[in-house]
């Protein structure tokens, strides 16, 4: 266990760092409140229009829920690929490299570090808000339950950033990646518009996508909790994970063959 | 009359160096425009999902939402592109960088605000005309009403960055609460307008004047009115003006930070 203890340090640094300014982590938090808001608006006006209580599978007061958890573990997440991006322009790269760990790693426990307390405050703000609109979740359990899978999220979340801030090893300026990989998370993960509101056949092409497994799995597995949808969820999340966790190796080392140190 | 050319022709000049500039990384300006095209483009495909199947939200369909989110994407591309510092505005004032501003004889607020061009914004300004053009409203009088409506949209744009931003001579550093300012305005911008009672509505032409960038702009496009006309006037002039008051008066209780400042 020895050789993890400096990546546990890592990551309990980093954890007690996110905390040193309140502040801007509350600040930053809020901003859930309006997105809640207006998807209220939006899908209260969509279920009345519809004359329905349910939409495939989903109450109103379950489509909030989703959608406060599939922003929770979007919002919640830091912004590895830039960061890497900057490390790479203004040189300071050059400073993680050499130091006697991991640098795969050593970014995964800075970035759990830093995406712990981030989550929490938005499914803090998030969840009040919800709850002062639309009521309770109908199952609170659900939450304990999709916990691993929120997990295996930002692990997916990282495998993809890893990937997105490595390229900048090579082009060095990554937003325009970063912007995409946002938009694709939005679209194919179901986070303005749970899933399984799409035609079927995007559905069938989205579900199977890592994007979901990130985002619609958790969210869905939260609202509507049982032991078929957790296996499912957790084998696809799990699969997904192994593959770009592989794919992420590959492109490091090679990665590591283009890398230009600016500066000094 | 002979200050105001000479401020014009200050303005443009700092424009074209902005562009030579860009063009020193024509690989890196041309991923920025082609990557926020694309970034748009899948944006806005949520939205054809969501109207594929719930076809309109009071009355507001999928071609009304091409021209709001294409005079919105427009506008805000042209501020990003000509007055790239008004995003930025609150840490320039906090870290005391206005002193190389203060220190040149030129409007200070014009000088700052133009002295920094956001290559992405070129991408946001194209998308937002081909979003206008495959709405079904397109007509040549309709391309005019566009290109004044998105000129209006984006004075009232620049003027709520400098507003919000400017807090910071009061307050400090204001990063956070910019960032939430400028998310609730793109976020209420491109809802439908139609999801809003009449309270939210009083809202989003006061203190978060979305309206303003999104649906009155729209209105006007898709068919004139004189009252859409007036209501984007006097938003332009209203906010502008009271930004520069804003502005002016915390310049008063501005400090400088005496750091060693350097402007590239």
């Amino acid at each position: 266990m020895k050789p993890f203890s400096k990546y546990w340090s890592i990551f309990q640094i980093t954890l007690l760092n996110s905390l040193a300014y309140p502040g801007e982590l509350v600040g930053r938090s809020l901003m859930i409140i309006p997105f809640m808001w207006i998807f209220y608006q939006l899908w209260k006006i969509t279920f009345s229009a519809a004359g329905v209580e349910v939409m495939s599978g989903l109450t109103l007061s379950n489509t909030l829920w989703y959608l406060m958890l599939a922003e929770t573990i979007e919002l919640g997440r830091p912004p590895l690929a830039r960061t890497m991006s900057e490390n790479v322009k203004d040189g300071s790269i050059a400073y993680i490299l050499n130091k006697p760990y991991d640098f795969l790693l050593y970014q995964f426990s800075a970035t759990m570090g830093e995406t712990i307390f981030r989550a929490m405050l938005n499914a803090v703000f998030g969840g009040l808000t919800v709850w002062w609109l639309v009521g309770a979740p109908q199952h609170p359990e659900g939450f304990l339950i999709a916990i691993p899978a929120i997990l295996g999220a930002w692990i997916l979340h990282f495998c993809i950033n890893a990937m997105i801030g490595l390229s900048a090893f090579v082009v060095e300026d990554v937003s325009a990646f970063t912007w995409i990989y946002q938009k694709l998370a939005f679209i194919f993960g179901g986070m303005l518009i749970p899933l399984d509101f799409y035609p079927q056949w995007l559905q069938t092409l989205a579900k199977f996508l890592p994007f979901s497994s990130a985002i619609y799995g958790p969210a869905r597995l939260f609202v509507t909790p049982s032991v078929e949808l957790f296996v499912n969820v957790m084998s696809l999340q799990l699969a997904w994970i192994l593959a770009l966790t592989f794919v992420l190796v590959i492109v490091y080392r090679r990665g590591l063959t283009q890398l230009t140190v600016n500066g000094g | 009359m002979v200050d105001d050319m000479k401020e014009i022709k200050f303005l443009l000049a700092i424009w074209k160096t902005n562009l030579l500039s860009a063009m020193e990384y024509r690989a890196s300006f041309l991923t920025q425009t082609i990557g926020m095209m694309v970034n748009d483009f899948i944006y806005f495909a949520i939205w054809i999902i969501f109207f594929e199947r719930f076809k309109d939200v009071r009355g507001w369909g999928v071609n009304d939402m091409y021209v709001t989110y294409g005079v919105l994407a427009s506008a805000f591309g042209l501020v990003s592109l000509l007055f790239g510092n008004a995003f930025t505005l609150s840490d320039i004032i906090a870290k005391g960088r206005l002193d190389y501003y203060l220190s040149l004889p030129r409007p200070v607020l014009l000088h700052t605000i133009a002295s920094r061009s956001i290559a992405s914004g070129m991408g946001d300004f194209v998308y937002g005309f081909i979003s206008y053009g495959l709405s079904g409203y397109f007509t040549w009088d309709g391309l005019a009403r566009y290109v004044l409506a998105m000129l209006l949209a984006a004075v009232v744009f620049a003027s709520f960055l400098i507003l919000t931003q400017s807090l910071a001579f009061w307050f400090g550093m204001m990063s956070n609460f910019s960032a939430l300012a400028l998310n609730a305005m793109l976020t209420f911008g491109i809802y439908p307008i139609t999801l809003f009672d009449q309270y939210a509505k009083l809202i989003l032409f006061t203190l978060i004047p979305a309206a303003l960038v999104g649906a009155v702009p729209a209105a006007f496009i898709r068919a004139f009115s004189w009252q859409t006309l007036a209501q984007l006037l006097a938003g332009a002039i209203g906010f502008l003006t009271l930004s520069i008051l804003l502005f002016r008066v915390g310049l008063r209780r501005y400090e400088s930070g005496s750091a060693i400042q350097v402007e590239v």
